[in-house]
C-alpha cells in the first residue's frame, strides 16, 4: 500500500513525531522513504535571496549552502536513520507546500507524512502569510495522494492499528478519503468508523432547524451513507456508521475520543474556506491541531484503489 | 591579472561558465577579481564614440546644474538630501567624467561608477520628468550599465542574470520542458474546482498568447493558474508559447544588450508562430518594459512595436472589467483602505496610468492615492535589479524608506502591486520596517471577488 | 576701437551666433537615431508631434509643470531671468533704433521703464540664483567654475548696458564694454552650454517624442509634465 513515501519535514522539532512516522513506516511497509526539507522562500521578482525557513534570516543559496543543510539533517535523524537502508535525504529551495507537492508529483508517491506545522512554528505562515498561508493545509489541498499529518506522538504502529474513523460529507473528496480508509483498514484489519457530522452553522445561514428536521436530515444521511458508501466495502465487516449534528471539527474529534481511533481519515475541502482569511482555518486544520492521533487528508482518487494488483 | 577567472569581460554563454559563477558564494572571488579587472580603455573610448550620440552628448553637456532634479529622486530624500545623491551629481561624476576623459578611466572609477550605476539609482527615469531639459538620468544610467558591463564590472548576481537569458532564454534555469510540464500541472491540480480548465500550449491563432515571468514557473506557479483560471472564466480563447515564453529581462539590468535582443527575440518568434490576435504578459513592469517597450528597438524593428498588439496585465483587466467578461460580486469588493503601487514601468514608461484607477474603481470601495501617484510616483525602491543585489541591500533598505512613507500616509493597510519587483520590494519594506501592510498581486484579489458563470462551477 | 566692435567684431560676433547655431541644430537632427535613442522617430510622427509640443508647451509656461510648481521660488527666477535676456535686447528702443539705421527697419519698441525694469529683475534674479548656487549643498554640488563663469559672461552685457544708457560713470567706456560683453555672450552662445538657448528645445522636443510616441502616449492622454 504504501511503496513509496515522502516525509515533507521543516527540520525543526515541530516535525519528530511525524519523523518517526514515517521511518517506521519505512521499516514496516518496506517503503522507500524520501526525506525532504525546503529550505528557503525565494522572492517573486528577481533576487538571489531566499528566507531560510528555519530561522527566518535572510541567506543566498548555493550547493555548499544544500549541502549544509542535508547534513543538518542527517544529524537531526541520526538516531532513527540507524537502522534504515531505504531512505534518501533531500533539500530544494522553494516554497514548501508548492516544492513538496512537485517532489510529490514527480516521485509519483504513495503517501506524503508531515507534521503539523502549525501557524506558530510556521515561519512561511506566519512571516509570510501573504506568500504561503499554511504549509500543510496547502498540501493537503493540492496533494493527489493522501497526506498524513501528525502533530502528537503516535503510540500505535500502523500495523496494529485498531479503528480508523473516516469522516465522510457525500461529496466526491470525501468518497475518495472513504475508500483509502477502507483500503487501510481491510490491510491492517482495523475497525473502519464512518462519521458525518450535520454542520448546523454551515447550511441554511440563520436559519435555526426544528429538531424534527434535524432528525429527519440525519435519518437521509445515514440512508444514503449506507446506499451509497457500504457497498464498496464489498463486505468488509468491521463497521460503524454514525450520523450526528454539530459543528464538523468538534464531532469527528468526540468521535475519534470515543472510538479511540488510531486515525482520522477526511477530505480537505478546497471550496471550504478560503485560506488566507480564514484565521482558524479549515476543518482538516482545525483537528489536526487538537488530534492526539494521525489525521490523514484525502482528496483524490489517486492512490486509493490497489493498482497494483 | 588582466582578466579574471570568473570577472571578465566575457559574458556568460555555456552552463559551464554559469555552474562556476552560482558557486562562488555571494560573489566573494568574483568581487575579488574585479578589483584586479583591467579596464580596455580604448574599447571603451570607441564604443563611447560609436554609441553617444547628440541626445546623449546634449544632456551631459547642457545640463545647467540647477538641482531641479534633486527632490524627484527617492534616493536624494531617502539619504536625508545627500547631495551626492542628486541625479545630475550622480550621472555627472560617473557617465560625464567617463566621457571628459576620453575614456581613460582606471580600476577604481569603474568600481565607482558600477555602484552608482546600480546602487544610486534604479532606473526609474523620474528624474528626466522634473529637468527643464528633458534629461533622463535613468536613460543615462541605463548607458552607463551597458558601458560597464562590456567592461565586465557588473554586479555578480546580474551577471549570472543576463547569462541565464542568454543560456536558457529565461532569467532562471527553466527549460521548455520544465515550463510546459508545470502548465500541465497546474492545470491538472486545478482542473477539479474549474471544470473546462485549459492550459493550452502552443495553440495556434488564440486571440491571446500569455507570456509571464520564470519565477512563476519556477516557484510561484499558483500565479499561472490564477491566470489561466481568469482567462477561463472571461471565457477568452489564449494559449501559452512553449518557447519564448518568458517576458523578463534581467539583461536588461546587466546592460547586456546582445543578451536582451536574444531574449525578446524568443518571444517575438513565438507571435510569429503562433499568429496570436494579441499578446498578455503577466503582473511584472519591467517585463512588460523590456518587450514591449525597449525590445523592438533591441530586435531592429523599426516601428517601435512587436509583432502583435501586446498588453500589460492590468490592460487586460481593465478591459474584462469594463466589458463584463470579469463581474465583480459587489458584497466582495475590498471594503478596507487600499492603495495600489504605480510601477515606474508600466505606469511612468508605458502609459497605463488609468487602466489601474480603472480596474480599483471596480474592485475597491476605499481606494486611496499615495502622494504623489501616477507617473510621477516614487520607485518602489527595487527596481533595476536593485532587490536582487547583495552588494547593495544595505542601500536599497535605505531606499525603501520613501515608500513606506507614502503607504504609511495613505492609511491604507492593503497594497496592490502588479509588479514582481514591487512587490518584493514591499514585502522587504514590511519585513525591515514592520509597518503592518499586507500586499498582492491582483489576480488573487479578482479571484476571490469574481462571479463564476453558473456553467463554469463545480458540481458538487 | 568704437568701430572695430561695432563692425568687424559685430559681423564675426553675429556669424558665430547664427552659424554656430545652424550647426548646432543639425549636428543634433543628424545625431539622432532611432535605435540608440529608441524611439522611432520617423514612424507614428501624429504622436510624436503631439508629444513634443506638450513637452515644449508645458515647459514653456510658468507653473505650467509639476517641477515648476515644486520649485515655485526657483521658477520664478527663472523665469525673470529668462524674460530679461530675451525680450529687453530685442525689443531695447536703443538696439532697434540702430537696427533701423544699419538695415532700414526695427521692430516695436519697450518703453524705458519697463526696459529698465526688466533688466533690473533680470540682475537681481541673477544674483539670487548665483546666491542659490551656494546657499544650496544640492545645486553647491553641481556649481563649476564654468557655470558662474557663463553667469557672468551672461550679465555683464546687461549690467554695462543699463549703467552706458543712465550715463552713469565714463559713457563711452562703458558703451564699449557692453558692446564687447554683448558680442561675446553671443558668440559664447553656440560655442558653450549656452546653446541650450536651441538645445532646449530640441532636447525638450526629443523627450517629449520619446514619451509620445513609445513610453506611453499612445495609451494615455500623454504625460503630464
Ligand atoms: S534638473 Fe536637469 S539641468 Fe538641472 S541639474 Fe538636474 S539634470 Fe541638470
Ligand atoms: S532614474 Fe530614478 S533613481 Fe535614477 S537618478 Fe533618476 S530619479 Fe534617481
Ligand atoms: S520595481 Fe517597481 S517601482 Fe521600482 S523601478 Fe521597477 S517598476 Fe518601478
Amino acid at each position: 500500500m504504501f511503496k513509496k513515501i515522502l516525509f515533507a519535514t521543516s527540520a525543526s522539532p515541530v516535525c519528530d513525531n511525524a519523523a518517526k512516522v514515517a521511518f517506521d513506516l519505512e521499516l514496516k511497509w518496506d517503503a522507500r522513504l524520501i526525506v525532504f526539507h525546503v529550505l528557503g522562500i525565494p522572492t517573486h521578482g528577481f533576487s538571489p535571496f531566499v528566507t531560510d525557513v528555519r530561522t527566518g534570516e535572510r541567506e543566498q543559496v548555493d550547493p555548499d549552502y544544500v549541502d549544509w543543510v542535508k547534513e543538518e539533517m542527517r544529524n537531526t535523524y541520526a538516531d532513527l536513520l540507524k537502522d534504515t537502508e531505504n531512505v534518501t535525504l533531500e533539500a530544494a529551495v522553494g516554497v514548501p507546500h508548492r516544492e513538496i507537492l512537485r517532489k510529490a508529483r514527480d516521485e509519483d508517491v504513495d503517501m506524503i507524512v508531515m507534521g503539523a506545522h502549525t501557524r506558530p512554528e510556521d515561519i512561511g505562515a506566519s512571516r509570510f502569510r501573504n506568500v504561503v498561508g499554511s504549509t500543510m493545509q496547502k498540501v493537503a489541498k493540492g496533494a493527489r495522494c493522501p497526506v498524513v499529518i501528525i502533530s502528537r506522538p503516535c503510540t500505535t504502529c500502523w500495523k496494529l492499528f485498531s479503528n480508523i474513523v473516516v469522516g465522510i460529507d457525500l461529496s466526491k473528496a470525501s468518497g475518495a478519503a472513504f475508500l483509502w480508509a477502507a483500503r487501510l483498514a481491510r490491510e491492517v484489519d482495523a475497525n473502519l468508523h464512518i462519521f458525518h457530522a450535520v454542520d448546523l452553522a454551515g447550511t441554511e445561514v440563520g436559519q435555526i432547524k426544528s429538531q424534527e428536521e434535524i432528525e429527519a436530515h440525519i435519518a437521509t444521511v445515514r440512508g444514503k451513507i449506507e446506499n451509497l458508501y457500504l457497498p464498496q466495502l464489498k463486505g468488509y465487516e468491521k463497521v460503524t456508521v454514525m450520523v450526528r449534528e454539530g459543528v464538523p471539527y468538534v464531532e469527528i474529534l468526540k468521535q475519534a475520543r470515543e472510538r479511540q481511533a488510531d486515525l482520522i481519515v477526511m477530505a480537505h475541502h478546497t471550496r471550504e474556506i478560503d485560506p488566507e482569511q480564514a484565521l482558524l482555518g479549515s476543518t482538516v486544520e482545525q483537528v489536526v491541531l487538537r488530534s492526539a492521533c494521525p489525521v490523514a487528508s484525502v482528496n483524490r482518487l489517486d492512490k486509493t484503489v490497489d493498482t497494483s494488483a | 591579472m588582466p582578466e579574471g577567472i570568473l570577472c571578465n569581460k566575457t559574458p556568460v554563454d555555456t552552463v559551464e561558465q554559469l555552474q562556476a559563477l552560482l558557486a562562488d558564494k555571494s560573489g566573494k572571488q568574483y568581487y575579488e577579481e574585479m578589483k584586479l579587472l583591467d579596464v580596455d580603455t580604448p574599447a571603451l573610448w570607441a564604443t563611447i564614440q560609436k554609441s553617444l550620440k547628440s541626445r546623449l552628448r546634449t544632456w551631459l553637456e547642457i545640463c545647467a546644474r540647477c538641482g531641479m532634479c534633486a527632490d524627484s529622486c527617492f534616493f536624494y530624500l531617502a539619504n536625508d538630501r545627500d547631495p551626492t545623491q542628486v541625479p545630475s551629481y550622480k550621472i555627472q561624476s560617473t557617465l560625464g567624467d567617463m566621457v571628459r576623459r576620453k575614456g581613460k578611466v582606471d580600476n577604481a572609477f569603474m568600481h565607482y561608477a558600477m555602484d552608482t550605476a546600480w546602487s544610486r539609482c534604479t532606473c526609474c527615469n523620474r528624474c528626466g520628468m522634473y529637468c527643464p531639459f528633458g534629461i533622463d538620468m535613468g536613460v543615462m544610467f541605463s548607458y552607463l550599465r551597458g558601458l560597464l558591463f562590456s567592461q565586465g564590472f557588473v554586479p555578480w548576481e546580474l551577471k549570472i542574470g543576463s547569462g541565464m537569458h542568454r543560456i536558457y532564454r529565461a532569467q532562471m534555469d527553466v527549460t521548455t520542458d520544465d515550463w510546459v510540464e508545470t502548465c500541465g500541472w497546474m492545470c491538472e491540480e486545478y482542473e477539479e474546482d474549474w471544470p473546462g480548465l485549459e492550459f493550452p500550449v502552443d495553440k495556434p491563432n488564440a486571440d491571446i498568447i500569455y507570456t509571464v515571468n520564470a519565477r512563476e514557473v519556477k516557484h510561484y506557479p499558483e500565479d499561472l493558474a490564477e491566470a489561466a483560471i481568469l482567462f477561463h472564466l472571461a471565457g477568452e480563447n489564449w494559449t501559452v508559447p512553449s518557447e519564448g515564453w518568458e517576458e523578463t529581462s534581467l539583461a536588461m539590468f546587466a546592460g547586456d544588450w546582445v543578451g536582451c535582443k536574444k531574449q525578446v527575440e524568443s518571444v517575438y518568434a513565438a507571435m510569429e508562430r503562433l499568429k496570436p490576435k494579441r499578446m498578455v504578459v503577466t503582473e511584472c513592469g519591467h517585463a512588460y518594459r523590456a518587450t514591449v517597450i525597449e525590445g523592438p528597438y533591441w530586435a531592429g524593428l523599426k516601428t517601435g512595436q512587436t509583432p502583435v498588439e501586446s498588453f500589460h496585465y492590468v490592460e487586460w483587466v481593465a478591459e474584462a472589467l469594463r466589458t463584463g467578461k470579469l463581474k465583480i460580486d459587489p458584497a466582495k469588493r475590498i471594503k478596507e483602505p487600499v492603495t495600489y503601487q504605480d510601477s515606474c514601468n508600466y505606469i511612468r514608461n508605458a502609459g497605463l496610468r488609468e487602466c489601474a484607477r480603472e480596474i480599483m474603481s471596480y474592485i475597491a470601495e476605499d481606494f486611496r492615492e499615495m502622494r504623489p501617484c501616477g507617473e510621477h510616483n516614487f520607485c518602489c525602491g527595487g527596481g533595476g535589479g536593485l532587490n536582487g543585489i547583495g552588494r547593495y541591500r544595505e542601500q536599497r533598505n535605505v531606499g525603501l524608506k520613501v515608500k513606506r512613507d507614502q503607504i504609511l500616509a495613505t492609511g491604507a493597510k492593503l497594497v496592490v502591486s502588479p509588479c514582481h519587483n514591487c512587490w518584493d520590494a514591499i514585502r522587504d519594506l514590511e519585513e525591515i520596517y514592520h509597518i503592518g501592510i499586507r500586499w498582492s498581486f491582483l489576480k488573487p484579489l479578482l479571484l476571490k471577488m469574481v462571479i463564476v458563470p453558473e456553467h463554469l462551477r463545480p458540481e458538487e | 576701437m568704437y568701430e572695430f566692435v561695432t563692425g568687424p567684431l559685430a559681423w564675426i560676433a553675429f556669424s558665430v551666433f547664427f552659424f554656430g547655431l545652424i550647426w548646432r541644430f543639425v549636428w543634433y537632427i543628424r545625431g539622432l537615431n532611432w535605435q540608440l535613442d529608441r524611439v522611432s522617430y520617423g514612424h507614428h510622427t501624429g504622436y510624436g508631434v503631439k508629444g513634443a509640443a506638450r513637452s515644449i508647451v508645458s515647459w514653456l509656461i510658468p507653473y505650467g509643470t509639476h517641477s515648476w510648481r515644486f520649485y515655485s521660488g526657483f521658477t520664478l527666477l527663472v523665469f525673470v531671468f529668462h524674460i530679461g535676456i530675451i525680450i529687453t535686447p530685442i525689443f531695447l528702443l536703443g538696439h532697434n533704433l540702430l537696427l533701423e539705421e544699419r538695415w532700414g527697419f526695427r521692430l516695436p519698441a519697450l518703453p524705458d521703464p519697463v526696459a529698465d525694469t526688466l533688466t533690473v529683475a533680470m540682475m537681481i534674479a541673477a544674483l539670487f540664483i548665483m546666491l542659490r548656487r551656494i546657499a544650496l549643498p544640492e545645486v553647491r554640488i553641481l556649481t563649476t567654475f564654468y557655470d558662474i563663469a557663463l553667469l557672468l559672461i551672461v550679465v555683464t552685457p546687461f549690467f554695462t548696458g543699463f549703467l552706458a544708457y543712465h550715463q552713469i560713470g565714463d559713457y563711452s567706456f562703458w558703451l564699449i564694454a557692453h558692446i564687447l560683453s554683448g558680442e561675446i555672450m553671443l558668440i559664447a552662445v553656440p560655442l558653450t552650454k549656452l546653446s541650450h538657448a536651441l538645445l532646449f528645445f530640441l532636447s525638450r522636443a526629443q523627450i517629449g517624442m520619446d514619451y509620445g510616441i513609445k513610453r506611453g502616449g499612445m495609451k494615455s492622454q500623454g504625460l503630464p509634465w
